[in-house]
């Protein structure tokens, strides 16, 4: 979840032990967004994007932005697989560039006072690389400086084999750094408790310790979470680190991919021509589907549009479609920030209705939530400016606007506003104390330039 | 302002934290949709030794539409005319959102490295490099001496 918001990129892996995670990690992202692959569909030129990304482009301009080949959105076909592996690969990627910088640090403390030294057999080496999958991967590694890290995602079976084909791969580069680490990689054992594999002298000196305090507040260090056998059995490790702190139900997303079906019931909406048709006809057509018949044309044309692009990638592409009302409050956003988009700013509200109506029917809850606490020290002042963040902007903005216009008749001005600010919040609000609290604090706001 | 997309503040950083070399890209401090640009003439053109500053606009509209970029130097080129327009097929009809700012400028940079006189923009230049490409070039080396010198 804290991934949804840092902005990572596949470069966090250039600098660890294994530098060649960056192609995965770009592999799995969508060239338009450069985000993970969010609800991934499949062109039938073989290219992969974002489901809302690509539709928003064929909206735009026909073709595939990486072959440019031609493309319609009816030729879009959803791709589980890649989705669930993007999520699984999500969950894990916190833990794993953890792991690997630390791993990394460490190897260079290690650098400082730690003088060369030999191991391993060099003829034995080059059959074992090839002896097992893991050996390989291993092995086509550049730097071969897997220790830690990699241990930990091979398990301890394969151990042994896995640390004398890091050492064919650091012959190669034969580095003093590499050949020292490699000697490190040699001292790990295994902590009693976890199960994880540390190197002697921090299991020593700090893990067991760690461990010990977790397992006595009841929070049990899971071994998966960094020694998931990937193999056989490969279970989403972050849902297990979540459900040792909270109850969090857990997802296979082996499970979810295998009963994956792309039936739910809900038909592909239509690409329409609106433009063409009359202004009537237009607003029938966004009736029907229960949207606001508010603003121009263009408007409502644009509001179908982006609307169908919504409900066809909810319904036809993604494996957790939300229901409409989710749709239509992200259309409202959606339409809120190209109001603030575009520089003229309309003194016509569909964008103020459009959230008056989200307040009313999905916020509602939220607001009441939140309004609970609002005499309290509980009381979230973050979500609360988030829930009513536009009308805030709005509020302040009309009122400079207001200001500045009629200089002139500053004092009949201010009641007006006053007035028209009042209809706008206490519709959404219905609580008359706040929206006079608002009010009062916009107004100190809005008069203040005033002589 | 709407907030500015995730990928356009990721695309900033890259260009940071991993410039391209011979190019710079620094969002302007009031609109980081506005970039000031430099990038050196390649080697072995006429370009050489020449440090050409441009501005890069991401529209509104940015990935799906191109960016808007033009050079501020004065420059004596058959694509690139008086006004530092650039006539380039990825700024126009052939842009993808696949590209990126950094894309973009190698683009524009390799457009230094090969004119091409027969899809001009500045007509005069490209008539006169069709017609005496030694003397044209020798024209864009003392362009480059005189106003995008380092």
């Amino acid at each position: 979840m804290v991934m949804e918001n840092a902005i990572s990129d596949a470069s966090d892996f250039a600098h660890t032990p294994i530098p060649k995670l960056t192609q995965l990690d770009a592999l799995l992202r969508c060239h338009i967004c450069k985000d993970f692959l969010k609800v991934p569909v499949l062109t039938p030129c073989g290219h992969t994007f974002c489901s809302l990304c690509i539709r928003e482009y064929i909206n735009v301009q026909g073709k595939c932005p990486l072959c440019l080949s031609e493309l319609r959105d009816s030729m879009l076909r959803s791709d589980f697989l890649v989705s669930e592996i993007v999520d699984s690969y999500k969950a894990v990627r916190d833990d794993l560039v953890r792991v690997l910088v630390e791993t990394k640090k460490e190897d260079e403390d290690e650098d400082a006072d730690q003088s060369v030294i030999e191991l391993g057999s060099d003829v034995e080496e080059p059959a074992l690389s090839q002896s097992s999958d893991d050996v390989q991967i291993v092995g086509t590694n550049e730097r071969g400086t897997l220790k830690r890290a990699a241990t930990d995602l091979l398990g301890g079976s394969s151990r042994s084999k896995f640390f004398k084909s890091g050492n064919v791969a650091k012959r190669s580069s034969t580095t003093s750094r590499i050949e020292s680490m490699f000697h490190k990689s040699e001292e790990m054992a295994a902590c009693p408790i976890c199960e994880r594999f540390f190197p002697v002298k921090e299991l020593e000196r700090t893990h067991l310790d760690e461990c010990l305090t977790l397992q006595s507040l009841g929070k049990s260090p899971n071994p998966a979470q960094r020694k998931p056998k990937l193999r056989e059995k490969p279970v989403l490790p972050r849902s297990t680190r979540i459900k040792s702190t909270s109850e969090a139900p857990k997802v296979s997303h082996v499970d979810k991919y295998i009963h994956s079906s792309a039936e739910n019931g809900h038909q592909r909406l239509p690409k329409l021509d609106l433009s063409s048709m009359p202004v009537t006809q237009v607003k029938q057509k966004l009736a029907q589907l229960g949207l606001p018949t508010l603003g121009s044309k263009q408007d409502m044309v644009a509001r179908y549009n982006h609307y169908e692009m919504l409900w066809n990638s909810n319904f036809c592409d993604s494996l957790d479609p939300v229901d409409e009302s989710e749709l239509k409050r992200q259309l409202t956003s959606w339409e809120a920030s190209r109001k603030s988009n575009s520089t003229k700013s309309t003194s016509n509200s569909i964008s103020n209705m459009m959230v008056s109506r989200a307040s009313k029917s999905n916020s509602q809850e939220e607001y009441r939530k939140l309004l609970a606490n609002f005499r309290n020290d509980k009381f979230s002042r973050k979500a609360w400016s988030k829930l009513f963040n536009k009308q805030f902007k709005r509020l302040v903005r009309d009122a400079k606007k207001r200001v500045v216009k009629s200089e002139a008749s500053t004092k009949e001005a201010t009641s007006q506003h006053e007035s028209d600010d009042k209809e706008d919040v206490e519709d959404p609000l219905s609580d008359p104390d706040l929206s006079a609290d608002l009010l009062n604090a916009i107004d100190a706001k809005a008069s203040k330039p005033s002589p | 302002m709407a907030s500015l997309p995730k990928r356009i503040i990721k695309e900033t950083e890259r260009l940071v934290t991993d410039p391209v070399p011979g190019i710079t890209a620094e969002p302007h401090d009031d609109n980081l949709r506005y970039f000031q640009v430099t990038i050196e003439g390649p080697a072995g053109s006429p370009y050489e030794e020449g440090l050409f500053q441009l501005e890069l606009y991401l529209p509104d509209d940015y990935p799906m539409e191109a960016p808007k970029v033009r050079f501020l130097t004065k420059i004596y080129h058959p694509n690139i005319d008086r006004l530092g327009r650039i006539c380039l097929d990825i700024l126009k009809t052939n842009w993808s959102p696949a590209l990126q700012i950094r894309t973009v400028l190698l683009s524009v940079q390799a457009l230094l490295a090969s004119p091409n006189p027969n899809d001009p923009l500045a007509n005069d230049v490209a008539e006169d490099w069709i017609k005496n490409e030694q003397g044209a070039k020798q024209t864009a080396r003392e362009w480059t001496q005189r106003y995008a010198k380092k």
